[in-house]
């Protein structure tokens, strides 16, 4: 009997440990979520976050987000203040399109959403010490490759807020610009410099932040634009753009009248085929799936 | 969200879904051109804002001025007085384009439609090319490869002439493929009809 009392308490001694062991762990693993997320999807049941910071140069937001950044802010250094949605998970804001008003009184709508491109949105303003950077660097046509074949479109506030003068001396006659002050408020931009990149196919941000340069951006707008050009894929063959249509335009035309890859057809007669109106199927569809010869648009010649 | 409007120059525009544009006025060139200061920025443009908006421009049915702020005497000509232009794309317009699109319909796709609605100078109503009447509908048998400003491959294009509302316009559509002229050209009229013009 004794035997088995001092074999309990020793379980009970181990179980004990063990518990214990497992208690902190679990604590050390919720500091360090609440350090990733200090709000908490309750909007601030935690302990408050360090203070925002910006880089030199940079206008503070107006609402400082509870956290800390060098320079360039993503939504990872929780910068962007999570849209927590009424169903409780956090996703990117909706794009808008944008309209306003040019620097020589021109009416100006740019279409952001449901376009097939990407647009960066560059809000900048006449007043801001530390957009001078981006001013020059939209000017440079080597900062082009920046957006990677996306629309730079540079929103101010509207004229009644903005120096116009002022602007028209600091803007590029090359540099794509529309004031708006809807367009600040649409986007709840912070402040300025600030960068959103919109998905334009599916009409949502998918990338914002702050900075000093456009360069020092070049991180936070290629990490938003490289979805798409992972989905464009690297082995995509650049085709001229009438070659495709045109190829498109006869394959619909091919299938519509019941000629399918690897339709004898579409192979000139050989001696062995010429007296042959079965129709039967050249060797060639029997080596080419049907999904290639599709990517390709069109038969390879028959060797 | 609402369809974004454009109002300027006594010209509105209801944009359509899936379309922008552009209404502006260049400034008055101020320097005679020369090829010397092609490309150089205006002193117009620097120094004013939009002028009057009663300007004529003398009628050009080619070329096509660069509009935006890279316009010097490049866009124009000594005594040239600009008038209105609305630009309407189903595409992503580039900020440096001409008057009848050049800059802009090279980057056209076989789906895209580009129109352009230039206003001319009171000088020019009441003329044999303005006396049309009203607006035109656009058919498909409008347009042409041979009615470009300049010959792209797989465009066609239409230009015609009439006076709204004691208003003369030349209106210059582009469509994106010929061979899709029926589909597209519905598209142009969508476009065509969201303008509605003001009496000045």
């Amino acid at each position: 009997m004794t035997a088995v009392l001092i074999v309990q308490s020793v379980i009970l001694v181990v179980l004990c440990i063990l518990v214990t062991g497992l208690l902190r762990s679990y604590a050390a693993v919720l500091q360090r979520l609440h350090r990733l997320d200090p709000e908490g999807v309750n909007g601030g049941a935690l302990p408050a976050a360090q203070p925002f910071r910006t880089a030199p140069g940079v206008t503070p937001p107006r609402d400082p987000p509870p956290a800390t950044t060098d320079a360039v802010v993503t939504r990872a250094g929780t910068q962007i203040a999570d849209r927590i949605t009424a169903g409780g998970s956090s996703e990117w804001g909706a794009g808008h399109d944008i309209a306003g008003s040019g620097l020589l009184g021109d009416s100006i709508a740019v279409r952001t959403v449901g376009v097939a491109h990407d647009t960066v949105l560059v809000f900048l303003s006449s007043g801001c010490s530390g957009c001078g950077t981006f001013w020059d660097e939209l000017a440079d046509p080597r900062q082009a490759s920046l957006a990677q074949g996306a629309r730079v479109l540079v929103v101010t506030r509207g004229g009644e807020q903005e120096s116009v003068g002022l602007l028209r001396e600091m803007a590029s006659p090359t540099t794509d610009l529309v004031m708006s002050t809807q367009a600040w408020a649409d986007y709840a931009v912070p402040g300025s410099p600030y960068v959103v990149v919109v998905d334009g196919p599916r009409g949502r941000i998918k990338g914002e932040g702050s900075g000093t340069s456009l360069q020092q951006l070049s991180g936070l707008v290629h990490q938003a634009l490289a979805d798409k050009a992972a989905a464009i894929g690297s082995a995509a063959v650049s085709k001229p753009r009438s070659d495709m249509e045109r190829e498109v335009d006869v394959d619909r035309v091919l299938l519509a009248a019941g000629i399918s890859p690897g339709h004898a057809s579409l192979y000139p007669p050989t001696d062995s085929t010429a007296d042959s109106t079965d129709g039967a199927t050249p060797d060639f569809a029997r080596t080419q799936p049907a999904e290639q010869l599709s990517a390709n648009h069109r038969p390879a010649p028959r060797r | 969200m609402n369809a974004p409007e454009l109002t300027a120059h006594g010209i509105a525009v209801r944009l359509p879904a899936g379309c922008e544009g552009r209404i502006y006025r260049r400034p008055e060139p101020l320097a005679a051109f020369t090829p010397a200061n092609r490309g150089a920025r205006s002193p117009a443009t620097a120094a004013t804002g939009p002028t009057a908006p009663t300007a004529p421009t003398a009628p050009t049915a080619s070329g096509g001025a660069t509009v935006g702020r890279t316009h010097p005497g490049a866009a124009g000509w000594l005594g040239e007085r600009p008038g209105a232009v609305v630009h309407l794309a189903t595409f992503a317009l580039p900020v440096v384009r001409g008057d009848y699109g050049s800059g802009a319909v090279e980057s056209m796709t076989a789906r895209d439609v580009f129109l352009a609605m230039l206003e001319f100078g009171p000088e020019c109503l009441g003329t044999a090319l303005y006396r049309t009447g009203s607006r035109p509908r656009l058919r498909p048998e409008h347009f042409d490869p041979n009615g470009l400003q300049r010959r792209i491959a797989g465009q066609s294009g239409a230009q015609f002439f009439f006076t709204e509302r004691n208003r003369p316009f030349c209106l210059y559509v582009v469509l994106g493929s010929h061979r899709r002229a029926e589909e597209a050209t519905e598209q142009a009229n969508v476009l065509l009809n969201a303008i509605s013009v003001q009496a000045l």
